[in-house]
């Protein structure tokens, strides 16, 4: 890497030289004089302004770097899960409770074939969500509501211990091992359709969302048309409702049966 | 002689077989997202295994082909034993620990970020750590390529430095300071979020620094194309190089140019001011210059090499070119390709008309019609020219090599000229899947399906090379002594500046210092950039 000492090249140094230093300075003229000069927008405050928009200096909003402090919210309405979920004594009280109430309808142990959701190996917050809601009258089920109106909070909590605690039937011996359908997998982008395994298992699984293999398709069905007509508005945010109202009948029949024909004995129908 | 010559084949069998593994993960990806197949179950499949094929077709393959290559130009240029071959090793292995650090979190699902990382999305560090390995042990390369050349230059004080080494010294200046930028950002911006030592980053500084690295990366997998256009194409046909020194001034015009243009590919983002947009525009567009003097060199050795085969005319030489000759089907190819790929990034680099095709499939289709296209071809070529001397093999099959050719050529056509129709009709880049029975994309759904088939042209043609390479039958026979081209104009006197690399670096960094310095400082200082990170792989 010696310095160049012989004039040819000396030449050739130079001419580089001058020639990358005159691009430089008529680019720079160029992109930071004369065209933010064809622009109100760059101009209206003078040349230096101008430059100092062409780099890309922020004007406005770098003026004032207090961010306004919201007020911090400290009402957490979360179903207080954690605190019974795995005590012995809670999963008892909740058994006493369930076989008195529950077992007519949902089954000795939590699945039956009576058309009732199934509860057993349910998320406990779930449960509690759904038992709270029937009690404050945001879901409406003539008998649900009149059983829930009695329960007390720790009967609440109780419950969807025992519930939790019981074995969820066995998912690996499907009726039907036919791929699931695109709505199930992918959902409908365009139609603003989230994938049901995006948020029930499957993708991913988000607070609050039910398990859904081998739910009655009766079940599966009323509850969907009830999201859709708005009959049934206890979803957080909509989320269901939205969902719903851009499915088809047939597609709500499709998905709804996946669901309940999953986790089914080989041979049951 | 050619004593790196196991070297040289570590890093051409990694590079080829790693190549071999993610043409096949391109051609899953395009397969999954046309009308062919159902919609990819989980979206994060494809973008995980978007990611691998970016990450050894974007780090793996240049780099190790570059290091590979630039081992045995030294030898074979310099005709003297490589200094450092230890240190070679050592860093070649370090370029596949990396791979194996970087590809494991890809395959697990928590780094499915694409190659160019995406702030702020951040995956584990391991995947990090691993392109930064791989970068390492490349500047490890760079060191000996400098430290090969001084110890040349000590020897044959006043000597004209072999045209290939000259070229292949300036492409390692090139990504030493190259990868300087994402090295900045892996260190300094990513690494601490991906650690866990914070929750934000500064994601607008980020892509800035990427930018850095992003383009002149391009160059560096062009230059060992560029190489082998001027070193071993001439010779191959039987011609000679119509201009050494031409050849010289196109690398050095590279080294200048090729760096401080990054942010061309940041035009759609505010961080930046547009003034900056501009000036790296018009570098972009300077880099046109050594390219057309390539493309100019290399067609006036061509016709040389015609008229000594008896062409006659002003066009009339054309027809006396050897076309059975595989070295001539391959620059063709490549020039057709350079030349509709160049058309192509002129578009993208004018600040305006890139607005038309940010971020659409017509991107997509540039790179690869331009680096899987005019410049892997030039891959091959370095490989199947440089077989017989590292495996001592037979003079490998014209016919097979011609197939493989034609169908990389045809296959890359087939594939990328429907991306760049559909990017002008503004179907984006990126996407796990397309819903076709939508009205507006229904009549789209056929140019993804040829872009599939183009794709499985290009999958057959790439494991066809790698069959040609391992079914060359080692040892039998010794090779004749390898040279490169011979220059038209023998003991041609090349001036001192052209010799050396001590000005065109000084103003390559210089120029970087210009372009790059006040956005990043700005940015640096800026208080307030920085957004919560994303982490990807449910960490």
């Amino acid at each position: 890497m010696a310095a160049p000492h012989d004039p040819a090249s000396r030449r050739y140094v130079q001419w580089s030289v001058i020639s990358l230093v005159v691009l430089t300075l008529v680019t720079l003229l160029v992109g930071f004089v004369w065209l933010p000069s064809a622009h109100p927008d760059f101009s209206a405050q003078g040349i230096w302004a101008a430059i100092c928009r062409a780099a890309g200096v922020p004007t406005k909003w770098g003026e004032s770097t207090e961010p306004v402090k919201a007020r911090v919210s400290t009402s957490v309405i979360l179903p207080d899960v954690a605190r019974s979920a795995t005590s012995p004594a809670a999963i008892g009280l909740g058994a006493t409770l369930a076989l008195q109430q529950c077992t007519m309808c949902h089954g000795a142990q939590g699945v039956s074939a009576a058309d009732t959701p199934n509860l057993a190996g349910q998320y406990p917050e779930v449960i509690v969500k759904q038992l709270v809601d029937y009690k404050n009258g945001h879901r409406t089920h003539s008998v649900m509501q009149a059983l829930a109106a009695n329960l007390a909070d720790d009967d609440i909590r109780n419950l969807a211990s025992y519930y939790a605690s019981l074995p969820k039937p066995r998912l690996e011996t499907t009726a039907d091992d036919s791929p699931p359908p695109a709505l199930v997998r992918v959902g409908d982008p365009v139609r603003n359709i989230a994938p049901c395994a995006s948020c029930h298992g499957g993708i991913d699984r988000k607070l609050g969302t039910p398990w859904l293999e081998n739910m009655p398709k009766r079940y599966l069905e009323d509850q969907l048309h009830a999201f859709a007509s708005g009959a049934r508005r206890n979803d957080s945010h909509a989320q269901m409702r939205n969902v719903v109202r851009q499915m088809t009948k047939s597609e709500i029949a499709e998905v709804s049966e996946f669901y309940a024909r999953r986790g089914m004995p080989t041979g049951h129908r | 002689m050619f004593l790196a010559r196991k070297l040289v084949l570590a890093h051409f069998w990694v590079a080829f077989v790693a190549f071999a593994l993610a043409l096949v993960l391109g051609e899953w990806q395009m397969y999954v997202r046309s009308p062919l197949s159902g919609w990819v179950g989980n979206p994060e499949h494809y973008y995980r295994s978007v990611t691998a094929h970016g990450t050894v077709m974007g780090y793996v393959l240049p780099t190790l082909v570059a290091m590979g290559f630039g081992y045995a130009i030294t030898e074979l240029s310099l005709k003297r034993p490589l200094i450092g071959i230890t240190w070679a090793w050592a860093g070649f292995w370090l370029v596949v620990i990396g791979t194996v650090m970087a590809a494991t979190p890809v395959a697990l699902g928590q780094a499915s970020l694409l190659y160019t990382f995406y702030p702020p999305m951040v995956g584990s560090a391991f995947y990090y750590l691993g392109v930064v390995l791989v970068v390492v042990g490349s500047w490890v390369w760079v060191a000996l390529m400098a430290i090969n050349l001084r110890a040349w230059k000590k020897a044959n004080p006043g000597a004209t430095i072999p045209l290939a080494m000259f070229g292949n010294v300036a492409g390692a200046y090139l990504w030493a300071w190259t990868a300087v930028g994402a090295a900045i950002e892996i260190l300094v911006l990513i690494l601490p979020v991906a650690l866990g030592f914070k929750d934000t980053i500064d994601a607008g500084l980020s892509r800035v620094f990427f930018s850095w690295t992003l383009h002149a990366i391009v160059y560096f997998w062009l230059m060992p194309a560029y190489i082998a256009f001027y070193t071993i194409v001439p010779r191959a046909i039987g011609g000679r190089l119509y201009s050494d020194t031409m050849g010289r001034v196109a690398f050095v015009l590279f080294l200048v140019f090729s760096m401080p243009i990054g942010i061309h590919h940041l035009f759609a983002d505010p961080q930046v001011g547009a003034g900056f947009k501009f000036v790296h525009a018009v570098f972009t567009a300077m880099v046109a210059v050594p390219t057309f003097l390539t493309v100019f060199t290399i067609v006036a050795s061509l016709e040389i090499a015609a008229r000594l085969r008896g062409g006659k005319g002003v066009i009339g030489w054309v027809k006396a070119l050897p076309w059975d000759n595989a070295m001539m089907l391959a620059v063709t190819f490549s020039f057709v390709m350079l030349g509709l790929g160049g058309a192509g990034g002129i578009i993208n680099m004018s600040y305006q008309l890139n607005e038309t095709v940010h971020n659409t499939q017509w991107v997509t289709g540039h790179f690869h019609l331009i680096f899987a296209g005019a410049i892997v071809i030039m891959y091959f070529m370095v490989a199947y020219d440089l077989w017989p001397q590292l495996t001592k093999c037979r003079p490998l099959s014209t016919g097979l090599i011609k197939l493989q050719l034609w169908t990389w050529f045809l296959g890359m056509l087939v594939m990328t000229m429907p991306w760049h129709l559909v990017g002008l009709l503004g179907m984006p880049r990126r996407m796990a899947y397309f819903d076709y029975t939508h009205p507006d994309l229904q009549a789209q759904a056929w140019t993804v399906t040829v872009s599939t088939i183009g794709g499985l042209v290009l999958m057959v043609s790439g494991l066809l090379f790698i069959y040609i390479l391992a079914a060359a039958r080692k040892g039998a026979a010794e090779p004749a002594p390898y040279t490169f081209s011979a220059a038209a104009h023998p003991g041609e006197r090349t001036p001192l500046a052209l010799n050396s690399f001590a000005i065109w670096v000084t103003m390559m960094i210089a120029l970087t210092v210009v372009n790059y310095g006040f956005p990043i400082a700005q940015l640096a200082t800026l208080k307030e950039t920085s957004v919560p990170a994303v982490r990807i792989g449910g960490q």
